[in-house]
């Protein structure tokens, strides 16, 4: 059993990194924004389908498409966030109640919307990167590495610096990070907490598409997929720590671990109880996620 | 105060509309009120508007004609949807509703086992009798439903024909890895495949249930070392096709990939391309089975050519299924001479009817079983092989239906 020891941890790597992809944008979000955007599956399956879309029209390598798309989704993010911040700064109800109420009835309509639009049928997007992978044998020892699950690992590494960049290194991001922390205190500091929040949620839509289209080169693609990203996304952000951006990783590749484990050393029929036992019993210790630096 | 007024407005509105309904009510219409329950959204979508197609032809060749002819008297059909959402629990709600509020004659029934399971008790509690044009799980008819008919065959009855199939190939497949996706339907097919390998005497290397939408590429990466002859897979169509691609991405080809439902549709061929050929499937009709239709289509040909003019895209078995369900009841109603709206005596003659129902049609024949493990299902088809051959479902089993010899074992991924 032991010669399985190297495959389980490259896959809990490789799944860890999709969910990477998955949740860092919609961490950012929460942190800035302090609302859980439902509709992020939403953004991953319309970044899938722009995504299927131009290949099979332009027949791009799917991975060419992503300056494109995150464009797109970053000006449809910016378009988007004000509607929020509106929600948000309302004077009546519980606005972040409210707030919850707009994204989930945004991802609802987005996804009927999708459904009449694209059809019901799956799809998928192709492309050479996978088509392939790398495989290495010693003796009884063996892993295969799927080159397209590599490159969304190599995504998300880019991702999580990229954006580790500009938060630490830009002024835009020492505005994120003000913002983050204490909104009106950031707000007599100058800082323009809608235009901010503006480019923040863009940012999280274009990442967000972005990771779609490279999803729907590993998986298939369909109106319906959204919520399935939704509880994924979720689960990584509330096991980081909501809003603890740095966690993210840790939180992803724990969970890539539990279900690689799972469905190498234990049963298979158990993976997805494993998720949520795992992420049940680490909220029971620290409520505030793996490092207790949430909100 | 105004803004309250017009929200009370508004509700009061929308509680009134039912009202008018109720008031205006159906009662002594002429037509044949019929609920429709199937997933219209959620993550079987595909498959539930697949049924829709299936019943939505049969209406429209129904009201083409004139309607159901009662007694020389033609009466029209009306289709009642309601969305199961993919979700037992939506389904037993749609078909209470259905039921209760929409009063319909009959139903033509849900996509997926698992929600026609959630229906079946609920449409005996009010008497009405439904047809599923896709359930084939074998739980369904072993919990005997009296009201609950099928017209596609079991899993368990048609499981077996492609593992015989296979077995028959050369150099004959040694070993399996079988899987099953954790739905009523896609559990049983895992069973039903289980079951036939170890009669056919094929060495099951592993056997597993996996929670729906499972990423299986770590489960394939290790399995890929114990190089399975086969590969069968129970599971609905975007889970065969992630099955694919997570193949195609370790590169492990195994001499034959078998899967059920999702093979025959259309999409399944869109969405791999060339890494769709050579996979394996089981059905109980394509478009070139030689079939003679009494009802309506004179054959699978017509009817598939009335498909694809109706909506573009080939008809699958599902479709087809669907029609056959509606021309089952088409042909009782016709017996029993019962005209719309039905009173709960014709409901249970209508049943009667559908027991002793044995009719030809585009889809084959057309007989529910009456005892025994298969009650209520239809055992007047025959099990066939398919396998995707240059884009198309082409039967290579059994024998005496098979229009050309198997590809096998399937070409390696990296030389298509």
């Amino acid at each position: 059993m032991l010669q399985l020891l190297p495959q389980a941890i490259v896959d809990g790597i490789l799944i860890g990194g999709i969910y990477i992809t998955v949740a860092i944008g919609f961490s950012l979000a929460y942190g800035v924004m302090h609302v859980i955007d439902f509709a992020v599956g939403e953004w991953i399956m319309l970044g899938a389908f722009m995504g299927f879309y131009l290949n099979r029209w332009l027949g791009l390598e799917p991975i060419l498409l992503f300056p494109v798309i995150f464009l797109s989704f970053f000006v449809v993010g910016l378009w988007i966030q004000p509607l929020i911040h509106r929600v948000l700064s309302g004077r009546r109800g519980n606005p972040v109640l409210m707030g919850l109420v707009f994204t989930f009835g945004l991802a609802l309509m987005i996804r009927g919307i999708a459904l009449t639009v694209f059809g019901f049928y799956s799809h998928s997007i192709p492309s050479s990167l996978a088509q392939g992978s790398l495989f290495f044998q010693v003796g009884p020892i063996f892993v295969t590495i799927p080159l397209i699950r590599l490159t969304g690992l190599g995504y998300a590494v880019l991702v999580t610096m990229g954006l580790y960049y500009i938060l630490h290194r830009t002024d835009f991001g020492l505005a994120v990070r003000a913002l983050a922390q204490h909104k009106e205190a950031a707000g007599l500091m100058g800082v323009n907490a809608r235009r901010t929040g503006g480019h923040v949620y863009g940012l999280y839509t274009g990442i967000s598409a972005t990771t779609g289209a490279l999803i729907g080169c590993i998986f298939s693609i369909s109106a319906q997929m959204g919520p399935d990203y939704t509880i994924f996304a979720f689960f990584v952000v509330v096991l980081a720590g909501m809003g603890y951006l740095p966690g993210v990783p840790w939180a992803a590749f724990l969970l890539g671990f539990v279900q690689s484990f799972f469905l190498i050393y234990l049963s298979p029929s158990y993976t997805m109880l494993a998720v949520f036992a795992a992420l049940y019993l680490i909220l029971l210790i620290s409520p505030k996620g793996i490092f207790g630096k949430g909100v | 105060m105004k803004r309250v007024f017009t929200v009370g407005l508004c509700i009061f509105g929308m509680l009134l509309g039912p009202l008018f309904g109720l008031a205006y009510g159906d009662e002594g219409r002429n037509y044949f009120k019929v609920g429709v329950i199937t997933s219209l959204s959620g993550d079987l979508a595909t498959g539930g508007n697949v049924t829709k197609r299936g019943y939505d032809l049969w209406a429209q060749e129904v009201n083409r004609l004139g309607g159901i002819e009662i007694d020389g008297k033609k009466y029209p059909v009306k289709l009642v949807y309601a969305d199961a959402q993919s979700e037992p629990s939506a389904g037993a709600s749609a078909a209470e509703r259905l039921a209760t509020q929409e009063k319909v004659d009959f139903i033509l029934g849900p996509y997926s086992s698992g929600v026609t399971l959630a229906c079946a008790p609920v449409l005996e509690k009010y008497k009405i009798p439904m047809i599923t044009g896709s359930a084939e799980s074998p739980i369904i008819w072993k919990q005997k439903f009296r009201y609950t008919f099928g017209t596609i065959p079991p899993v368990n009855y048609t499981g077996s024909t492609p593992m015989k199939t296979l077995a028959s190939l050369t150099p004959p497949p040694k070993t399996a890895i079988i899987l099953g996706s954790n739905d009523a339907f896609s559990k049983a097919t895992a069973e039903a495949f289980k079951a036939s390998a170890e009669a056919l005497g094929i060495k099951i290397l592993k056997y597993d249930i996996v929670p729906q939408g499972q990423d299986l590429t770590p489960y394939m990466a290790v399995a890929k070392a114990t190089r399975p002859d086969i590969i069968a897979f129970g599971g609905h169509d975007e889970e065969l096709i992630n099955l694919v691609k997570a193949l195609r991405q370790i590169n492990y080809t195994p001499k034959a990939l078998l899967m059920h439902y999702g093979v025959t549709e259309p999409a399944f061929v869109e969405a791999l391309g060339k890494d769709a050929e050579g996979v394996f499937g089981a059905t109980v009709w394509t478009s070139t089975i030689p079939t003679h239709g009494e009802v309506l289509w004179p054959d699978a040909k017509s009817y598939a050519e009335a498909a694809l003019k109706a909506f573009n895209v080939p008809a699958d078995y599902t479709q087809a299924g669907s029609s056959a369900a509606g021309i089952a009841f088409q042909v009782a109603l016709a017996q029993i001479k019962a005209t719309p709206p039905l009173s709960p005596e014709e409901r249970e003659a209508l049943v009667e009817a559908l027991e002793k129902i044995n009719i030809r049609t585009f889809y084959g024949t057309v007989n529910f079983a009456t005892e025994g493990q298969y009650y209520h299902a239809n055992v007047g088809l025959t099990p066939l092989t398919v396998q995707i051959q240059n884009g198309h479902t082409a039967i290579v089993g059994p024998p005496e239906y098979a229009e050309s010899p198997a590809i096998y074992p399937m070409k390696p991924w990296n030389q298509r």
